[in-house]
């Protein structure tokens, strides 16, 4: 599988988060920007199988 | 995963969470959420450009498999859990992380992974009750 190109350097604490906007696994769509009432855990998975 | 259901504890810390994945939805199906109903949002980030944004790299296989941490680990889950690890994804080396995001949209914890490591739930929930009253 291919990587995916350029990674950027990790966002560091006081940064803004880079934008988050990808379908959901049932089907419906999540943007970070949309979710600013309460903090948000943004956890990416290493591997999911 | 250790946090997936732990919804109350995230609510209760005054947070919500969201996962992101790059497997298919069937091969997550058939791994971490066979047993699990999620309570969460799980994005699909299939061609991992999300990823990439948030700069999670691939790791080198000297990083995730030589490192006699992840074989500890795994002997801890295989002997006193009585879990077996869960199946590999199609890409052992990407790396993943965990971040939490203010109310302001400013990081309030960054913490990408190195090898194949994971901060404590308990960690996470603590930042969610400083990130809810600062």
């Amino acid at each position: 599988m291919a990587a995916p190109a350029h990674p950027t350097t990790p966002p560091a604490v006081g940064d803004m988060a880079p934008p988050l906007s990808l379908p959901t696994i049932g089907g419906g769509h999540y943007r970070l920007e949309d979710h600013r009432e309460r903090p948000v855990l943004v956890s990416f998975l290493r591997h999911a199988g | 995963m250790k946090v997936l259901d732990r919804r109350t504890r995230i609510e209760a810390a005054g947070g919500e969470a969201v996962f992101v994945v790059y497997d298919e939805p069937e091969r997550l199906r058939r791994g971490i959420l066979r047993d699990l109903d999620p309570v969460f949002p799980i994005l699909l980030d299939p061609d991992r450009r999300a990823y990439a944004e948030w700069g999670l790299a691939r790791a080198s296989i000297a990083q995730v498999w030589l490192d006699p941490k992840v074989w500890r680990s795994y002997a801890r889950m295989l002997l006193r859990e009585g879990q077996r690890p869960a199946r590999m994804g199609k890409d052992t080396l990407q790396l993943g992380g965990d971040f939490v995001v203010g109310v302001d949209g400013r990081l309030m914890y960054s913490r990408p992974q190195e090898r194949d490591d994971r901060p404590a739930v308990g960690v996470l929930l603590k930042v969610l009750e400083e990130a809810r009253g600062a």
